[in-house]
């Protein structure tokens, strides 16, 4: 028996920031010591918090070690393990907490989080079916072989669970018309094919809890009428489609995987699908063609795939935290269990990707009808280094932006999409007052632009239209009549691109004009970008009264355009500055200033 | 027996191929189809190699 369970963080975010590396410190210094057999290392899934990784969390002692490298694992060898006391320094210490935090439930960024999808992540090795199982993992799995197909659909459906994976579709109505669709041959569809920039939700629970995805699996395939299954994962995700090959081996030794599973007259075969990289892939009936071997391109819809998917037969296809949320409502007494957490029209929980200029970095999950402010600023930490909030992107590319008047909305379906945005599959992408919101519009549109796979006209042609409008505006040729002509074309996009992925690309524009039109128009009339993002657009002047002349705006300067004497102020030569933002990032007393070009006179920030 | 799968005795019979009903709870719970003090410690053995605290089991 292990005196303590060491998990550390084996998700993508911490290996990147060396995890690996900690962990063989770790093992050598236990072993130094002479006691690597007393202790349980495990390279585990994500505790979320990839601000503060590489983590060690410790049970039973119920420490959060975060921040690590491999040189700290003498000390902490030495003092935790040999002399029983927490190493201080190693602890979470941060401006929301007055003194080290010790464990999750003392560190702010949990303190609003439910766990139902990550339950198991960081608590349980990703690669053991037995620790899954003792999670009480298989046993929906098991009610569901008892029960009537109808009856699965229904539960699901009285459980409130919607499509995590954008739309927000019922997810028990959409498994009812594949039960429903005649024949014998049905499949279920895992999209596990994530693109957005800046979300790795579903990658989380792949790498972290990858037998929650195959029961998910599995309760659908009985619910559907479905005996085959494929699970869509793009190749950039390596570590997740190990895990899931390593799970599938052993759900298929266990008897929960192949034929008759558990002595029941339900047969599943499961299959993993590499994506080659297109972000169009992650539309379902491109990703369906996909796994047919054709270019991955959407077609129109009806049929709907749950009457002709995959392979020309009926088929479910849901996204990954979706499924992973089936364990727990099929579990006995699940559903409403499930349904007590979020709002009337958004049931359970949702989980985000938090990025930007957040403090705290990383997934949460937090229940549907928690604020947006409660998740930037109790979750999230607030802003880096203490600048204002401007806006957040939700949903990604196909998402909107948020501006701070509704930073009290509620996260739900239903009051993203009446404020412009959608809940996507859940990245959050935070803006402080130094982003440049037509520039933003631009990036995404930049992103579907590229990805469009160019089978109809008002996403291939259209979006290399707004696309130019757009560049015109930031190189200061904007016209007058460009923001008509950008929301005249988003429209007609919106109302005739063959695919979801089309008919939503034009929501970053038409939501940053909604909420931001004074930013494109200081754009286009004024020739002023008041973040000092768009080059053409600003300049740079140092305010003589406040400089005192500490030189770190000329020390980081890369081209030397910044001239003065110690202690006097200091002045910006415009014909060498490049506008790349060093002086600004270094200066401490706040006196470089944005202003228009050709003006000295008026200060945007 | 070390893992879930392992036959805690000749009267398990549980495989791919002669799959039980009662698997998926008997791996925690078991044994379910007789009593044996020695098997049920044989599961409790490999819950307590890796079970985190006492919440860690649920069923």
């Amino acid at each position: 028996m292990y005196e303590k369970h060491i998990m550390i963080c084996g998700a993508t975010g911490c290996l990147s920031s060396g995890s690996n590396q900690v962990a063989e410190a770790l093992n050598e210094e236990l072993e130094k010591h002479g006691i690597k057999d007393k202790y349980r290392l495990v390279m585990g899934g994500c505790p979320g918090f990839c601000e503060v990784g590489p983590i060690i969390v410790i049970f039973p002692d119920e420490v959060f070690y975060c921040r690590l490298k491999p040189k700290d694992m003498a000390e902490l060898v030495e003092t935790h393990f040999v002399g029983g006391e927490i190493v201080e320094r190693l602890l979470y210490k941060g401006p929301d907490v007055d003194a080290p935090a010790r464990f999750y439930d003392s560190i702010p960024f949990y303190s609003k989080q439910k766990f139902n999808v990550l339950r198991n992540s960081g608590v349980i090795d990703p690669e053991s079916i037995d620790e899954y199982i003792m999670r009480g993992g298989y046993r929906a799995l098991k009610r569901a072989l008892e029960m009537e197909p109808q009856a699965i659909c229904d539960e699901v459906k009285d459980a409130g669970l919607r499509g995590r994976g954008g739309a927000g579709f019922p997810t028990g109505v959409k498994w009812g018309f594949t039960n429903k669709a005649p024949g014998p041959k049905k499949y279920i569809v895992c999209n596990a094919d994530e693109g957005d920039p800046g979300a790795f939700m579903d990658r989380s629970i792949l790498e972290g809890d990858p037998h929650s995805l195959l029961e998910g699996m599995l309760v659908a395939g009985k619910a559907c009428g479905a005996d085959e299954g494929y699970i869509y994962c793009r190749a950039e995700y390596p570590l997740a489609i190990k895990r899931l090959r390593i799970a599938i081996e052993q759900a298929e030794e266990y008897g929960l995987l192949g034929e008759n599973i558990l002595g029941y007259d339900f047969n599943f075969k499961m299959n993993i699908k590499e994506g080659a990289g297109a972000f169009v892939c992650g539309e379902e009936t491109a990703l369906l063609a996909s796994i047919e071997g054709k270019r991955g391109m959407p077609r129109p819809r009806p049929p709907f795939p749950a009457q002709v998917g995959v392979f020309g037969k009926p088929t479910t296809i849901n996204n990954v935290e979706t499924l992973a949320n089936i364990p727990l409502i099929v579990k006995e007494g699940g559903a409403e269990e499930f349904a007590k957490v979020g709002t009337e029209g958004s049931k359970g929980t949702k989980v985000f990707a938090l990025a930007g200029k957040v403090r705290n970095t990383g997934l949460c999950e937090v229940p549907m009808g928690i604020t947006i402010e409660e998740v930037i600023y109790d979750v999230g930490g607030g802003i880096k280094a203490g600048r204002d909030f401007k806006a957040v992107q939700a949903g990604g590319p196909s998402g909107g932006c948020i501006p701070k008047d509704l930073l009290h909305l509620p996260i739900d379906y239903d009051s993203l999409t009446k404020a412009g945005a959608i809940m996507g599959s859940g990245g959050l992408v935070v803006m402080d007052d130094r982003t440049c919101m037509v520039d933003l519009a631009k990036y995404f549109l930049s992103f579907t632009q590229k990805e469009s796979c160019g089978k109809c006209t008002p996403c291939r042609e259209g979006t290399k239209r707004m696309l130019e409008i757009l560049d015109r505006i930031t190189e200061g040729e904007g016209k007058p009549e460009d923001l008509d002509t950008l929301d005249s074309l988003a429209h007609s996009i919106k109302d005739s691109a063959l695919c979801g992925l089309g008919q939503t690309c034009p929501n970053p524009v038409l939501s940053t004009i909604r909420y931001f039109r004074d930013e494109y128009e200081e754009h286009i009339n004024e020739g002023f970008c008041n973040a000092g993002i768009c080059k053409p657009l600003f300049i740079y002047q140092i305010d003589a009264e406040s400089c005192n002349g500490c030189t770190a705006c000329a020390r980081a300067c890369p081209v030397d355009a910044i001239k003065g004497e110690k202690k006097e102020p200091h002045e910006v030569i415009q014909e060498l500055c490049t506008r790349c933002g060093s002086c600004i990032d270094k200066c401490r007393q706040d006196c470089i200033m944005i202003t228009r070009v050709g003006s000295e006179a008026d200060v945007g920030n | 027996m070390e893992r879930f799968v392992d036959h805690c005795c000749e009267k398990c019979t549980h495989s791919k191929d002669t799959p039980c009903k009662d698997f998926v709870e008997c791996c925690v719970e078991g044994p379910i189809c007789h009593d044996d003090q020695s098997c049920a410690d044989k599961r409790k053995k490999i819950i307590e190699k890796v079970a985190l605290d006492e919440k860690f089991v649920i069923c």
